[in-house]
């Protein structure tokens, strides 16, 4: 028996349980949830609440998969809020002025002009080595503000916007609502870029280690710059389903959106070091966030809940996810080391 | 010799650092599909001339020629571009990723649509695994790994970006006897390649079981390069050490006193175990040992940087547990880090500041700072240690590596410790500057501090101390007096040959 | 002669003699939007309702000269204003409650404090999630009306005169609390210890430095100012809403760095922050009597937040090709800049 081997099944096997550990718990934690809340909300086991649940995550998983892709670069995008409310408004106000238009080419303004935000932040980490969380406060009052501009105070109302997009949030295809298959889409999408494309798996190579990165020849500025656009470019789309389901949209839509997407990323195992995560993930705790505010509505806890929730979400999951990595590392280290000062004691004298 | 030109040739290549020369005219080739050695002491030059190879640093003199044309290594990428590759103690990797992924960061294999082809990176990362003899799977996490796969890894990196010279620096550190033959049966296997391998490494037993070629450097120069067949151990040991003792500065004979510091069974998994010393008042003990013996770890555990798995510690008859560097600090320990720089200084404070870092509280009372009695302290030091700055407002950062050690060793004697453990007190010292700090040392045995010296330069160690310890593998395995010390005792114990080899 | 002249240009090319430019800048620029500027009630008057922006700045600039961040500042003041309010309703005196607050205050900056020291997780994450926490919490003690029936004694710190009712007392609260914060930044051990730990948090360690202990502290310092602002912010405002101070991050952040303080921490200073205080409220002043909307105004903060950023890249980047720098990197290997906040997201 090759001693070699059987020192070698266990690091392994410790290393890839965690991980499954993670997404385990968020199941647990989901599981809990549901439990829970089937018990003491009113309404909650039903169809259409689970329809309702489903447009909510829809939202946040398309920005969480942005998001994810921001976050494994080591930065973080807190100025998609703001983007969603002003792609929202834009494409509302957009079919409110030209009925005629292709609901698809509307949602591609939006995306574009999401694109261009997000861009405008790539820029400003990558090349002005400006750190992420300060640039996008900025850039999130800044795009704010450009909506306010926009809107000079005016909201465009629902009975102005064309039938075809008001129903848009309305269709259930397979009794999933459409929005929700459109998340699907992209979070599918993310998830094959993340897997299949080299230039996605480099997003984990940057955040993992950047000086490393660039010494295998990764253009680390370029890649940051591109989860960037992708999250903005999300956004966008992610402004055009707001308006889609909500029809109304003033100037302060999509305030504090940012959260409910950091929050799902975070709770769905994005590492906040960078490096390690999955649209599985983040995916998965979008739907975590959405199902615990839905509970809370139906029990007709204040909506404050939510942001309360939300915080300490991602107290405790990156006080989990440092300790799990901290522990593994130490008992994979000494593990090792003893390992190889046995063998060594195990030499003849030289 | 054939026709052929080396793969890496350096003609008369120097670089100095400031005051300090690293290496001085330089000149050796290396052929290709050669084991090639490179030994020397800690200091001789070696990691410079890996730093010029590799394109970190340029030399300020000579030239590089690279299948005989002269060429310009701007940086490490470059140098990689060229087919150059490094391999440190400490492999740099992407814990958070695969094997396979590592090997091929930033050159994934593609396959349809050019999407990443996992399946061909598996199979090409294992076969690469495979014949350099690694046992672990391809889809591996990095994390898990210890050193000597991820050094394969690196390998199976250097070798799938076709590299033509690989550079291993000190690789088998921290590997076991098994991991060691398995690494030299890939070494021979990179040689079977074509592939030249410079293998730097301090113990000369495995330089001769796998070298081909070996040179020698000393000082910063370069000594002798001959095949290895014809090197025995204790030649290369002379031509590593063999120089005259020039006249040190003269020790001062201090009164050595009781014993005021026991360590006794230290250890730390994996690291050291089971060392034992003491040290007295008016003493200077030197600790020897090459890179990766553990010298710098013993330091540390002692200070209270790093976590002693077992052993006592005493100062002064009373027992004491290192916490942190605070209490060590408290009871009386000092400790000069190797790094000085990232370790001893606060780059962009002054002269005053620095010094006066590690007894605030003294100066301070109440909490309120009293700045000039810093600048009297800081002043006080850079008479007494001969500190070259405009003023004690100067920030460090612009101070000569000598003068930036003495700044070090003010903020440690402002403590008045009882126990001085230094690190490599003169590493990148000008020899001026040298002198005055050996000088210090001297004289602050005399007023009864007992020092531990731990340095790489053996004229230094046989100059200053009064014992020498010698660390071997993280154990001590000699305490020789002065009286019996020399170069060539200390090596030898260093790297574990028996001294019937003469 | 010429060491007068150094000293002179040591002086001028300070970020701080640049803020003080500017400052008389966009004094001019208000003067042309209006006659009124130049009177003295109005100049004493402009940051009164920008002080509890300056105080929470002026804590912030601690936290962030240690190397670290604190985004929940505005919403610590929040519970602690929510508090006050609660435990004034409940028939306690109006100082008492007041206490509370402060108490509440610094407990919750403790808690980020312990996060971060203690547990070791990164101040950007924690802060990141007790702001969204620390807000619900406001909401959930008292998502209704604030109390609006202070006495006037209370009421005073933030909207009260002295002096024949010319000078703002908040703004007496501010020089104050600059007054105090700077001598502890800059005439203390603890101060030291800040600079010592943004700068290189290894070698502070090494040196026996009291790490963990500092960094715990500086986060309650940080969430004492905040409370400390929701003083003036009651008695300014006169409301004890859970949405106090929501959206005043992006000004208080701006503050900060514009003030010279280096994101990366070991550099700034407190006079830097105060004349930063005055230039923002002066801007926002300004923009006000130009009538622009308070959100468009927000553009322009932004903007002049990213730029004080570029600014000081900018100046770095030149620092380190200079003279000097040439020198130290011809004596030595790489210096490298000792990084305390580059793990975790920046």
């Amino acid at each position: 028996m090759n001693l070699a081997t059987t020192r070698r099944i266990s690091p392994h096997a410790l290393a890839s349980a965690a991980f499954r550990l993670r997404e385990l718990g968020i199941f647990l934690a989901l599981a809990i949830a549901v439990l829970f809340f089937s018990i003491r909300a009113d309404n909650f086991m039903t169809v259409g609440n689970w329809q309702d649940i489903a447009n909510d995550v829809a939202l946040v998983a398309v920005l969480a998969v942005g998001q994810t892709m921001v976050v494994l670069t080591r930065n973080i995008d807190l100025s998609v809020g703001s983007i969603v409310g002003l792609t929202a408004y834009i494409s509302s106000d957009t079919l409110a002025h030209h009925h005629g238009l292709p609901l698809v080419a509307t949602a591609l303004i939006a995306i574009g002009i999401g694109l261009g935000c997000g861009i405008v932040n790539g820029l400003l980490v990558a090349v002005g080595k400006i750190p992420a969380i300060i640039a996008t406060i900025a850039t999130l009052a800044i795009y704010r503000g450009l909506l306010f501009q926009i809107t000079g105070g005016q909201n465009v109302l629902a009975f102005q916007l064309p039938e075809s997009f008001l129903d848009l949030a309305a269709k259930k295809p397979l009794g999933l609502p459409l929005l929700a298959w459109i998340a699907l889409a992209v979070a599918l999408a993310g998830a094959a870029v993340l897997r299949w494309a080299s230039w996605g798996r480099d997003f984990y190579a940057v955040g993992s280690n950047p000086e490393a990165a660039r010494y295998a020849g990764i253009p680390v500025g370029r890649r940051i710059m591109t989860a960037f656009a992708i999250s903005g470019a999300l956004a966008g789309l992610g402004g055009f389903m707001f308006a889609a389901r909500f029809a109304s949209v003033d100037a302060v839509a999509g305030t504090n959106l940012e959260f409910d997407a950091v929050t799902a990323v975070v709770v769905g195992g994005v590492n906040v070091f960078g490096g390690s995560g999955t649209v599985l993930g983040a995916v998965l705790g979008a739907l975590l966030v959405s199902t615990v505010q839905d509970g809370f509505t139906l029990m007709k806890l204040s909506e404050f809940w939510k942001m309360f929730f939300n915080g300490t979400a991602i107290v405790v999951a990156v006080t989990i996810d440092a300790l799990i990595t901290h522990r593994l590392q130490e008992a994979l280290r000494r593990r090792r080391r003893a390992e190889v000062v046995a063998a060594r004691e195990g030499e003849a004298p030289a | 010799m054939s026709a052929v030109p080396p793969l890496v040739e350096l003609r008369d290549v120097s670089k100095s650092y400031g005051g300090v020369q690293a290496v001085a005219e330089v000149s050796f080739a290396i052929d290709p599909a050669r084991v090639h050695a490179l030994v020397g002491e800690n200091g001789a030059g070696k990691s410079t001339l890996v730093k010029i190879l590799t394109g970190v640093v340029a030399p300020d003199e000579g030239e590089l020629l690279l299948d005989g044309q002269p060429e310009h290594i701007g940086d490490a990428l470059s140098a990689r571009r060229l087919g150059i590759v490094a391999m440190y103690q400490d492999p740099t990797v992407f814990e958070d990723l695969s094997v396979a992924e590592n090997v091929f960061a930033g050159r994934h294999l593609r396959g349809t649509a050019r999407t990443v082809d996992w399946r061909a990176m598996r199979r090409e990362a294992g076969r690469i695994l495979h014949d350099l003899g690694g046992d672990f799977a391809p889809d591996a996490p990095v994390r898990g790994l210890g050193v000597a796969d991820r050094q394969l890894i690196e390998i199976a990196k250097a070798l799938s970006t076709n590299a033509r010279l690989l550079i291993m620096d000190e690789p088998t550190a921290a590997l076991s006897v098994q991991e060691v033959e398995n690494l030299f049966a890939t070494v021979r296997r990179l040689r079977e390649r074509g592939v030249a391998v410079l293998f730097i490494s301090h113990r000369l037993e495995e330089v001769s079981a796998i070298a081909d070629v070996v040179t020698v450097l000393r000082d910063g120069r370069h000594v002798a390069t001959r095949d290895a067949a014809e090197l025995s151990h204790g030649e290369m040991i002379r031509l590593m050490v063999g120089r005259s003792l020039e006249a040190l500065f003269p020790k001062e004979d201090a009164e050595i006193g009781d014993v005021v510091f026991r360590a006794e069974g230290l250890t730390r998994r994996g690291v050291f175990s089971d060392v034992s010393f003491e040290l007295r008042r008016g003493e200077i003990v030197g600790l020897a040992g090459f890179v990766g013996a553990g010298r710098t770890e013993v330091a540390r555990a002692i200070f209270g940087i790093d976590r002693l798995d077992a052993g006592r510690l005493t100062i002064d008859g009373r027992r004491f547990t290192a916490r942190s560097p605070r209490s060590a600090l408290r009871r009386g320990l000092a400790y000069l880090p190797e790094d000085r720089l990232r370790q001893g200084l606060i780059q962009p404070m002054s002269v005053e500041r620095n010094a006066s870092m590690a007894v605030l509280p003294s100066l301070s009372p109440a909490g309120v700072l009293q700045p000039w009695r810093e600048r009297r302290l800081a002043r006080r030091f850079m008479e007494q240690l001969r500190i070259k700055a405009t003023s004690p407002a100067q920030v460090v950062r612009s101070l000569s590596g000598g003068n930036q050690q003495k700044v070090v060793l003010s903020k440690w004697l402002a403590t008045q410790p009882k126990v001085l453990l230094l690190d490599e007190p003169t590493h990148g010292v000008d020899v001026g500057t040298k002198a005055d700090v050996h000088r210090t040392i001297s004289h602050l045995a005399t007023q009864g501090l007992a020092i531990l010296l731990i340095s790489s330069e053996l004229p230094e160690i046989l100059g200053m101390s009064d014992r020498v310890l010698v660390l071997r593998e993280g154990r001590l395995v000699a305490d020789v007096p002065r009286a019996e010390a020399t170069q060539e005792r200390i090596v030898e114990a260093a790297a574990g040959i028996a001294r019937s080899a003469a | 002669m010429k060491a007068v002249g150094r000293v002179l240009a040591g002086l001028v090319f300070r970020w701080e003699a640049v803020l003080v430019l500017l400052i008389f800048a966009a004094a001019f620029w208000s003067t042309t939007l209006s006659d009124l500027f130049l009177t003295r009630a109005n100049l004493l008057d402009l940051t009164t309702p920008y002080i509890f922006i300056g105080l929470m700045a002026l804590g912030l600039t601690l936290v962030v000269v240690a190397g670290e961040i604190d985004i929940s500042i505005a919403s610590i003041l929040a519970v602690s204003v929510v508090v006050l309010g609660q435990v004034f309703e409940a028939g306690a005196n109006v100082w008492v409650a007041a206490a509370v607050g402060l108490l509440v205050a610094t407990g919750l900056g403790l808690v980020n404090g312990l996060l971060v020291g203690v547990v070791g997780l990164p101040s950007l994450a924690v802060t990141l999630g007790t702001l969204a926490a620390y807000r619900g919490l406001a909401f959930l003690i008292n998502s209704g009306e604030g109390v609006a029936s202070f006495p006037v004694g209370f009421t005073n710190i933030g909207s009260g005169y002295v002096w024949g009712q010319q000078v703002p007392i908040a703004l007496l609260v501010f020089l104050g609390a600059a007054v105090a914060l700077g001598f502890l930044l800059h005439a203390t051990r603890f101060g030291r210890y800040l600079y010592a730990i943004g700068s290189n948090r290894e070698a502070a360690r090494f040196s026996g430095v009291p790490v963990t202990l500092v960094r715990v502290a500086v986060f309650g310092v940080s969430g004492l100012m905040a409370g400390i602002a929701g003083l003036v912010y009651v008695g300014f405002f006169g409301s004890t809403r859970a949405d106090a101070a929501d959206g005043s991050l992006l000004d208080v952040v701006t503050a900060v760095v514009l003030g010279g303080v280096d994101i990366f921490g070991g550099a700034g200073t407190i006079l830097g922050v105060v004349l930063s205080v005055v230039l923002v409220s002066e801007l926002r002043n300004g923009m006000q009597l130009d009538n622009l909307g308070g959100d468009t105004q927000n553009i322009v903060i932004g903007v002049l937040l990213l730029a004080a950023i570029l600014a000081g890249n900018a100046l770095r980047a030149l620092q380190t090709s200079g003279l000097r720098a040439r020198i130290a990197r011809a004596r030595h290997k790489e210096v490298m800049r000792p990084s305390s906040r580059t793990e975790g997201i920046t």
